[in-house]
């Protein structure tokens, strides 16, 4: 098992926003975070890479995640955040060499690894770029990269299957690129990552996760295959909407009524 | 290193400056020929006892107070934060003026304690601004800016109440510190603001990419291996040892800390591999500039440096915000 969370609750001025949490995070799987806005999402994602501190537990690869070191938590798990907040001129190559900050490496294998990022990812024209000058979905690209290199590292690094936590990172991509996401999220998972993924799109969700975990208001409603988890009558009833699954040779998809 | 620097046109351009530096002032000394110089009383004075000290210290103190610049832009993620913008100039001003006025008053070696308590000043004014500016929420950067001011403001009216309890000689000592000059440049405080910024360059060597990460923000540097919390104590407290040694030798000098960073980011980049060496020779060559306009504009009198630095620097300032206000289309 990469993660255990078990009974995390975390409460803000009084509020719950994560309440009784917990879950098994397995390698080679991809799980998909849905609910509405506020259902606490993004905070249970920043749990899961020790960014807020909870009440309950996690344990990361069978020891619990507060008696790592900064350097050996990045050595196991990749964190994509919503939105970057660059405010100086770093150039895109700068942002993905970061992504071999945590590993012992040279310099020559980190530019190799940039290199390779750089044409695996088809950012070439963008390397040199000022990333703060990059529209939304390219930055989302060049930060996607720079999280999957990271992970890629993990297993060379003789540290097992990675985490790898994605909040929204399809929210600025457009087709094209979402096709991407979806194959490099198989990659990782086909190689024993176990991806996180953060998504608003319910079909995405359907096509891309091995398993749902459906939130509402900081608690989590149900968990577990995203077929048997996203059926009409809880997705109406987390969402306030109403909305209609469809069948298409053995695809599921969800259109509003 | 040194090797490089010696045959780079930088390094030639420094030590142009620094030998126009030493020659400029009130006496030019190019105008003396070399035996002259070194065997009249006067030219071994001027040049050992007052210019070389002088001209040395302010290089010393502008690479420390740019990289002071470097250091507390990177940690806060803010391009308009400086030593004296958040309040550690504010703050060491205020304890070096405590410690003025309580020598008056108790029997204690003013000059040995100075810096210790410009130190203690500058470190406890950045933590009351961090503590409020919480520059990791949204618009937490603009509430820093303003935590600062208001620390700022706290220390300048506490120093202006101790100005009521000083004595003349106190209080013409204070006056120096709010100003800023090199005048009283000496070895002592050039070997004592060296060492500390001998200790900052030993130990940025491996931090540069730890900062490139935290510029991408503290979630992202924390799951990149970067001990955020750590790394952002270390650098303040060096930050707080240069700028409360810079203002215990020569008082408050503005704009250096942030003007010459963002020379630098214009020239290579952000990236602190290139940034913060280039901002260390920056500085201190700009602050030798400065000091030789000061000395000599109106010569024989002279200018107190921060109001150069301040003339130079304010209309970068306001470039900065308006292009700032540009970009985030205020």
């Amino acid at each position: 098992m990469v993660m255990s969370l078990k009974q995390l609750s975390l409460e803000r001025n009084g509020k719950s926003v994560l309440n009784n949490i917990s879950g098994e995070l397995a390698g080679g799987k991809i799980i998909a975070l849905l609910g509405p806005n506020g259902a606490g999402k993004s905070t249970l994602i920043q749990a899961m890479a020790r960014l807020l501190a909870c009440e309950g537990s996690i344990e990361l690869q069978g020891k619990n995640i507060a008696t790592y070191s900064s350097q050996l938590i990045a050595q196991k798990l990749a964190y994509l955040p919503q939105h970057s907040q660059l405010q100086f001129p770093l150039e895109v190559e700068e942002v993905l060499s970061l992504a071999t900050l945590p590993f012992a490496l040279t310099k020559l294998q980190q530019r190799q690894q940039v290199k390779q990022v750089i044409s695996d990812w088809g950012i070439e024209t963008l390397a040199h770029k000022d990333f703060r000058q990059l529209s939304g979905g390219e930055q989302q690209r060049c930060q996607i990269a720079r999280t999957y290199l990271q992970l890629s590292n993990m297993k060379k690094a003789g540290r097992g299957c990675g985490l790898w936590l994605l909040d929204e990172p399809a929210s600025s991509l457009d087709l094209q690129h979402q096709k991407q996401l979806q194959a490099v999220c198989h990659r990782a998972a086909a190689e024993g990552h176990c991806v996180v993924i953060v998504l608003h799109d319910l079909n995405q969700a359907m096509r891309l996760a091995d398993e749902v975990w459906l939130l509402k208001d900081g608690e989590l409603v149900a968990q577990g295959e995203a077929k048997e988890v996203m059926t009409e009558a809880l997705i109406n009833q987390v969402f306030n909407v109403s909305v209609r699954r469809i069948e298409d040779q053995g695809d599921h998809f969800f259109v509003f009524s | 290193m040194i090797k490089k620097l010696l045959v780079s046109p930088l390094g030639w351009l420094i030590g142009i400056l620094l030998s126009l530096g030493i020659c400029l002032g009130a006496l030019f000394l190019g105008s003396l020929d070399t035996h002259s110089l070194l065997n009249s009383e006067i030219g071994h004075n001027i040049l050992w006892n007052i210019r070389v000290p002088r001209v040395l210290l302010a290089f010393v103190i502008g690479a420390s107070l740019s990289l002071a610049g470097v250091l507390i832009q990177s940690n806060v993620r803010n391009p308009l934060a400086d030593p004296s913008l958040i309040g550690v100039s504010g703050g060491a001003a205020l304890g070096a003026a405590l410690m003025i006025v309580a020598a008056d008053f108790i029997d204690i070696q003013a000059h040995y304690y100075i810096p210790v308590a410009a130190f203690i000043g500058g470190i406890l004014a950045t933590m009351a601004v961090l503590k409020l500016g919480r520059n990791d929420m949204p618009g937490g950067m603009a509430l820093l800016i303003l935590a600062g001011i208001a620390i700022n403001v706290v220390a300048a009216s506490l120093i202006g109440l101790l100005t009521y309890l000083a004595t003349d000689s106190a209080l013409r000592h204070i006056t120096f510190w709010s100003l800023g000059s090199l005048a009283s440049a000496n070895y002592f405080w050039l070997v004592l603001c060296s060492t500390a910024l001998l200790i900052v360059c030993l130990w940025l060597p491996k931090q540069h990419r730890k900062l490139d990460a935290i510029l991408l923000g503290q979630a992202e540097a924390n799951t990149m291996g970067v001990d955020v919390k750590r790394l952002q104590i270390q650098s303040i407290v060096l930050v707080a040892l240069l700028a409360a040694l810079a203002v215990s030798a020569c008082g408050i000098i503005g704009f250096i800390g942030l003007v010459t960073p963002h020379i630098g980011r214009m020239l290579v980049g952000a990236s602190h591999r290139y940034l913060l060496p280039l901002s260390f020779f920056l500085g201190g060559s700009l602050l030798v500039i400065a000091d030789g306009i000061a000395r000599t504009i109106i010569a024989p009198a002279e200018l107190p440096i921060g109001i150069v630095t301040a003339l130079l620097g304010a209309p970068v300032f306001i470039w900065l915000l308006v292009r700032e206000g540009r970009r985030l289309q205020w």
